[in-house]
């Protein structure tokens, strides 16, 4: 008697289903991965670029250390003369907590944004009349202005270059424009009210499509030259994109210069007490 | 896919399963480090600058 037919080994299934369930089964293994693709691109957004941003910011930082304990008597050197791509100022925000401050280089195309906040070349530098304005990342590569939003009026943004310490503060909010009194009440206010003239509109904060260049003129959104230099205010801009993961729209941080200490070279220790604050 | 991969691999169960681990780091690798900085700036995101 042959049983090798009932041997409990399954019967060879047919052809056609078997190969059906091999391409669903490939299909779905493809999809998973797809999936795991993308999670793994998120992780890269948002972690990886910090550390390869982390790196070249600490690189942008010790070169600027190095040329600014260079002695230099010659005034030439004194000057501020960005070269792009290489850091030239330290921006402090001490109301945006521990992750400041960062070195701002000069530039802001790609490579200049990966290593920290890029300052628009052509525009004003810290403590010019006109606008030093500065665009940072909001979301990964260390994302510098990650915390835009968070900024109130009169927060102070402290520009630190070799020879001055510069004391910006955000302007007041549009909400708060009308009526603005903290000037005379509160000590971190003074200096900051609505500019006027042809400064109307000028916020603390504003959300605009990302074509909207004219907020960083020397006059944001006049054209350059319609008021002339010496009627200019001393701002600075911050831009960065908004909402965060997103690239549809810009927020823009205006603050007004409200003032600036030298630098003392014997005394290192010196700091604005602006810094402290936050 | 996978169970193709898994059939393929030479040797005892724990030396497969330390060449499944190396593979997965080497495809890591690749997409962190070659792929994902060459897709990134085609994709429409995070760009924080003024056109």
């Amino acid at each position: 008697m042959t049983t090798t037919r009932a041997s409990p080994q399954a019967p060879p299934p047919e052809p056609g289903p078997r190969r059906s369930r091999s391409v669903l089964r490939g299909l779905g293994e493809l999809l998973i991965t797809l999936g795991l693709i993308v999670l793994l691109f998120v992780f890269y957004e948002i972690q990886v670029t910090s550390w390869f941003s982390a790196r070249e910011q600490e690189a942008a930082t010790a070169e600027l250390r190095q040329r600014w304990d260079r002695p230099s008597g010659d005034e030439g050197e004194q000057r501020l003369d960005p070269i792009p791509g290489s850091g030239f100022a330290r921006l402090h925000v001490p109301a945006l907590g521990p992750d400041f401050p960062f070195t701002v280089l000069e530039g802001t195309g790609r490579e200049s944004l990966a290593a920290g906040p890029g300052h628009y070349a052509g525009t004003a530098l810290p403590g010019q009349r006109g606008n030093f304005a500065v665009a940072g990342h909001r979301s990964g590569r260390m994302a510098p202005f990650g915390e835009l939003d968070g900024l109130s009026s009169c927060d102070a943004l402290v520009v630190e270059t070799r020879a001055e310490w510069f004391v910006y503060r955000v302007l007041p909010m549009s909400e708060e424009a009308e009526g603005w009194n903290r000037g005379e009440q509160d000590p971190d206010c003074s200096g900051v009210a609505p500019i006027g003239g042809p400064y109307q509109g000028v916020h603390g904060r504003t959300v605009v499509g990302p074509a909207r260049r004219e907020v960083i003129n020397p006059v944001p959104g006049r054209p350059p030259g319609t008021v002339p230099e010496e009627w200019r205010s001393r701002l600075i801009t911050l831009t960065t994109c908004h909402p965060k993961y997103s690239a549809e729209k810009r927020m823009i941080v205006h603050g007004v210069l409200t003032k600036r200490y030298p630098k003392v070279a014997e005394r290192p220790e010196l700091r604005p007490p602006e810094l402290e604050e936050g | 896919m996978y169970a193709w991969i898994w059939r393929h691999l030479p040797g005892p169960l724990p030396i497969r399963v330390l060449q499944a681990l190396l593979l997965i780091a080497a495809v890591v690798a690749l997409l962190l480090f070659v792929v994902f900085p060459w897709v990134e700036p085609r994709l429409p995101f995070g760009d924080p600058t003024l056109e």
